[in-house]
């Protein structure tokens, strides 16, 4: 961490050097295949320990949200570009699926069409975006969700602030629709997308392309002046954040069979996918699957503690534990973990 | 055409608003190099602290200016010690979600201690004002607000150029170093611009109770405004923030004669195009 | 229609094999039948949420009590005698005005809690989503305040509304304008002043085509987002018009501001017919106090029609005597749908949630047993209730006024709406 007494001012399109992060080590006495294995039996075994109905939903909606924050985990966490409407991406997965299926469409042709969508969105308004700085660009996130909200609300075609309706049919894997007395099969196939978008956002980090983002991360100047194609990348690495998001999106409204601006393409929601990625820890590889559990169960906590008198204490939770890790941990509980377990095994070094 | 004049007339009005609540977020910016997310919530709680000035103690949201400035103050200086002053100097992600993160809790908190329900301000004294020339009416809580606001933004602009505290908190932020080697501590500079800051901020919020209402979610179509009036009118520029202001405002009404429902949107595609165009904004240096 | 029956089917079976849901008590008969309420208990709604909540909270009381005297169906007995004497239970949850809260709520409170069926949920865009949650779980879901004409449209099994719909408002409107053409008003242009929302936007397409059916051209139709801070430049969209009636689809918030805004630009259209909603709250008139005057609007149930429906009376006193504020035709709505529901209970005999539906389908209800200016309560095909009527109503000297239709008008409408605010 850099120790500027302020920090310098420049122009918008320029950057300021950013202080590095700490790599993770992978020198541990522990296979690199064994956290992920540990992580998925966890996932795996969830909904046969816990067998209630209100477990199974929560699960369901911290894998979905899990995905999304992984996305934008890519952008922000990793290429150092912090979104706030990566909501846009949700909902363009959400809306697009639930077009085609409404026009007859398989969901799972459905979904997957939704994704290449909302990677083309990100590079297009990703073009003139990335050209701004952190602040502006942040900023000017926020302005293409909320712009893309107002579109949306005001276009009869995309259901306006009405929203869209899924039809109910037969449930099926095929239609991807199951009974919801027993939402496992839900859970399951969501785990399945977790998956997915963990194998490739894994792929896409463990490249080149992955050693390029965090070198832009770290400074994008120095990282131009060895050559690395910056703005290409970024676009590089917003596409691919864009269409896992959108994978969020598209399973979702298969589970809730409607979508409308408010719950797909809100400010509220772009900033959840921030505060998981960052709860957990931002540009680590699971830190988002972290914080969405948190968060989640933490919502569902508090929502029905006043429930009825609108006093609901969950905002203010949020505000409060991502202003916390911002100002005493930026790097989340992941981060806290890791500089706990060093400061255990310095003490064991030096009781030796 | 009397009704385009109107939609003028109110544009200027609300823009001169706008230009205030701006004024808070580009002296923030332009002293000390942090965008603070946080500032539509402040002027949201300068909304609610004149409206319970009124439901409580019955002061008129004009009287009540000072109690509303002081309220912004005491919180814009809580947040400082408590979450900008330990952020300075790190990564612009911490900041970032530092402020993001303020704004959240102070959503949270409005929603939590005073609910969801909007609050307004009725009975005010400037009620019964109302001028009208040419079929062209101008109520009399909208001209209070928008004079008030006004009024306010040349005094700020005035004390950052003439004074010889405002001299020196521009010299802090323009180059921190060699302000401490004439004497100038920065972070007492810091903490004084955030104060000014404040103070801006409660009184547009108290000025905004004269034609809207308070409500938890208030915060987040102002502060959309603000940076757009702060992109547009340039980073760090008070006299910036105040043209600026009123060009949004008149656009907005304008928009808002042939398509209400776009005028939010109209007003963050200015911010996109002149960010993108122009980055120093109007009246900006660089 | 194949689909439909063997997901009804299955839900049958997963239900049976589930074993009963929404009963206390021991084996085979319960002492509790538990129902769901969905309201909007929190957020910009929560004055009308709140209201609808009492409404349905006072018919669980008639239901269990005793009412002798009281000309109403399961009054005099005490709790719900075709299911051994079980007390009706209402278990209320937040909707917050959001769909998906709204629906999130039905499967909190049906899961956990087994609930025999949901009432609800006021906002006609949550009632939507909550209804369609419902329909997936396969329980019946009681509608009484929500008028968007497409929640009926949508081939429910399990959906069932009371309530009128806002084609049936609509229609009684229309012929309100006809009336005033008899007697010589000008009534050739509409506008449509309307939220964008599920509510808003769908009453403005009923509207607009029965304004088209009677021949009348369309002037203005004009939309907006409900949390709009300013509505001045709605307004003078449709001013520029001059439409001869306007339209309002709006809720509470921006029902108010409409008024003030129509006072500060000085502009009255000949008739203002609002389709409820905001203009039935009573924060309205509380809010705005005389400058309300001459708004009329269309309502399920007003406090005049005590005269032709005598347990009205009782009930809207014992209302304002618990709640100490007059019942609206929201709560007078909420009221009757779940009376109609503890009868289908009642008749079904049981708990289970394919008997209540069964009974819902059948149940008949007649004029006289209501608390509403309706011809009945039947259930066709698509779940609404074929007799359901509205009448409008017009806020004169501060207080709302039936004017149409003559069985129930206490006076005459005053036409234009300017004349109702001169002093």
């Amino acid at each position: 961490m850099s120790d500027l007494a302020a920090p310098t001012k420049d122009s918008p399109t320029t950057d300021s050097a950013q202080p590095a992060v700490e790599r993770e080590t992978a020198r541990r006495s522990w296979p690199g295949w064994a956290t992920p294995a540990l992580i998925f039996a966890a996932l795996v075994a969830y909904p046969f320990v816990l067998r209630d109905s209100a477990a199974h939903n929560i699960g369901i909606l911290a894998l979905t949200y899990a995905i999304a924050a992984s996305g934008w985990n890519l952008l922000g966490g990793y290429t150092g570009q912090v979104s706030f409407g990566h909501a846009l991406y949700f909902g363009t997965g959400a809306y697009a699926t639930a077009m085609l299926v409404r026009a007859g469409m398989s969901p799972w042709l459905a979904i997957a069409l939704s994704l290449p969508m909302a990677a083309l969105l990100a590079v297009i308004t990703g073009y003139p975006v990335f050209r701004l700085r952190s602040h502006y660009y942040s900023i000017a996130t926020i302005a293409v969700a909320e712009i893309a909200l107002v579109l949306v609300t005001n276009s009869s075609w995309l259901g306006q602030a009405n929203g869209m309706e899924l039809p109910i049919t037969t449930p099926s894997l095929a239609n991807l629709q199951f009974s919801l007395q027993d939402k496992r099969p839900y859970y399951f196939v969501a785990l399945g997308f977790f998956a997915l978008a963990a194998g490739a956002l894994a792929l896409f980090l463990r490249g080149r392309a992955g050693s390029y983002v965090r070198a832009i991360r770290d400074d994008q100047f120095a990282a131009a002046a060895v050559g690395i194609p910056v703005h290409r990348y970024k676009l590089a690495a917003a596409a691919v954040s864009a269409a896992v998001t959108a994978l969020a999106g598209g399973f979702y409204v298969m589970f809730v069979l409607f979508i409308d601006p408010s719950s797909g393409l809100g400010l509220d929601l772009s900033v959840s996918f921030t505060l998981m990625a960052v709860l957990g820890g931002a540009g680590r590889f699971w830190g988002p699957l972290l914080g969405a559990w948190v968060l989640v169960i933490v919502q569902d906590v508090t929502r029905h503690q006043f429930s009825g008198t609108g006093r609901s204490i969950d905002l203010l939770l949020y505000g409060a534990l991502i202003t916390v890790i911002a100002v005493t941990e930026p790097g989340g509980i992941l981060a806290l973990f890791a500089r706990l377990r060093r400061r255990l095994t310095r003490r064991r070094k030096e009781i030796r | 055409m009397t009704d385009l004049v109107q939609a003028v007339v109110n544009g200027v009005l609300i823009g001169s608003v706008f230009a205030l609540v701006a004024v808070g977020l580009t002296l923030i910016y332009g002293v000390m190099d942090i965008v603070n997310f946080a500032h539509g919530e402040m002027v949201m709680l300068g909304m609610y602290s004149s409206f319970f000035a009124w439901s409580l103690f019955g002061l008129d949201p004009l009287v009540s200016l000072p109690i509303t400035g002081a309220a912004v103050v005491v919180t814009g200086a809580l947040m400082y010690y408590g979450v900008i002053g330990p952020v300075l100097g790190k990564s612009p992600l911490a900041q970032i979600i530092a402020t993001f993160g303020v704004q959240v809790f102070l959503r949270g908190l409005a929603q939590f201690l005073w609910t969801p329900d909007t609050r307004t301000v009725n009975g005010l004294w400037a009620d019964d004002l109302k001028l009208s020339f040419g079929g062209v009416v101008i109520g009399g809580p909208q001209l209070i607000m928008a004079v008030g606001a006004l009024v306010t933004t040349l005094a700020v602009a005035l004390f950052m150029s003439r004074t010889r505290i405002g001299g020196a908190i521009r010299a802090a932020g323009e180059d921190p170093a060699a302000a401490s080697l004439q004497g100038i501590d920065p972070r007492r500079m810091y903490a004084l611009a955030w104060v000014i800051a404040g103070a801006a901020t409660g009184i547009a919020g108290g000025l905004l109770m004269n034609a809207y209402s308070a409500s938890p979610t208030a915060g987040v179509t102002f502060v959309l405004m603000a940076f757009v009036v702060v992109a547009l009118g340039g980073f760090g520029s008070i006299a910036g923030a105040a043209v600026a202001g009123v060009l949004v405002g008149v656009a907005q009404g304008v928009v808002g004669l042939y398509a209400p429902s776009y005028t939010l949107a109209i007003a963050l595609a200015l911010y996109l195009l002149v960010v993108l165009v122009r980055p120093q904004g109007l009246l900006g240096t660089r | 229609m194949r689909r439909r029956a063997s997901v009804a089917l299955l839900t049958t079976l997963v239900l049976g094999l589930a074993g009963c849901g929404g009963a206390e008590g021991s084996g085979d008969r319960p002492t509790e039948v538990k129902i769901a309420g969905l309201w909007p208990l929190s957020g910009t709604n929560a004055t009308q949420g709140t209201d609808v909540l009492h409404g349905a909270e006072l018919a669980v009381e008639i239901v269990n009590g005793v009412y002798d005297g009281l000309e109403l169906p399961l009054a005099a007995e005490a709790g719900l005698p075709g299911v051994g004497g079980a007390k009706l239970k209402l278990v209320t949850g937040d909707t917050q005005g959001k769909p998906e809260i709204g629906a999130s709520e039905v499967d909190r409170l049906a899961a956990n809690g087994g609930v025999a069926a949901v009432v609800g949920s006021y906002q006609s865009g949550v009632t939507l989503t909550a209804s369609q949650r419902a329909e997936r779980l396969g329980i019946p879901f009681v509608n009484g305040e929500s008028s968007s004409s497409a929640l009926t449209e949508r081939g429910l099994k399990w959906f069932f509304r009371t309530g009128p719909s806002d084609q049936t408002f609509a229609t009684t409107m229309f012929d309100y304008l006809d009336a005033r053409k008899q007697k010589g008003d000008v009534v050739r242009t509409i506008g449509v002043l309307h939220t964008n929302d599920q509510f808003g936007n769908d009453g403005a397409d009923v509207t607009k085509k029965v304004a088209a059916e009677r021949g009348l051209q369309l002037a203005a139709d004009v939309s907006f987002d409900p949390t709009a801070a300013d509505l001045g430049s709605q307004v003078t969209q449709v001013r520029s018009k001059q439409p001869d009636v306007l339209f309002v689809l709006a809720y509470t918030d921006a029902a108010i501001k409409l008024m003030k805004t129509l006072d500060q630009l000085g502009y009255y259209p000949p008739a203002l017919l609002a389709y409820g909603a905001g203009f039935s709250d009573p924060a309205f008139l509380t809010g705005l106090g005389a400058t309300a005057n001459g708004a009329s609007s269309r309502a399920a149930w007003a406090q005049e029609i005590a005269e032709k429906r005598p347990a009205a009376k009782t009930i809207a006193d014992l209302f304002q005597q618990k709640y100490g504020a007059p019942m609206t035709e929201n709560s007078a709505r909420s009221f009757t749908a779940i009376l109609a529901l503890a009868q289908a209970i009642n008749a079904a005999g049981s708990v289970e949630p394919e008997a209540i539906r069964t009974a819902l389908s059948a149940l008949k209800v007649p004029a006289d047993q209501l608390i509403m200016p309706w011809d009945g309560i039947t259930f066709d095909a698509k779940g609404q209730n074929t007799g359901a009527r509205g009448v409008v109503q017009q806020l004169i000297d501060g207080k709302y006024r039936v004017v149409f239709p003559a069985e129930f008008a206490t006076v005459d409408g005053v036409w234009p709406m300017s004349k109702a605010r001169q002093k």
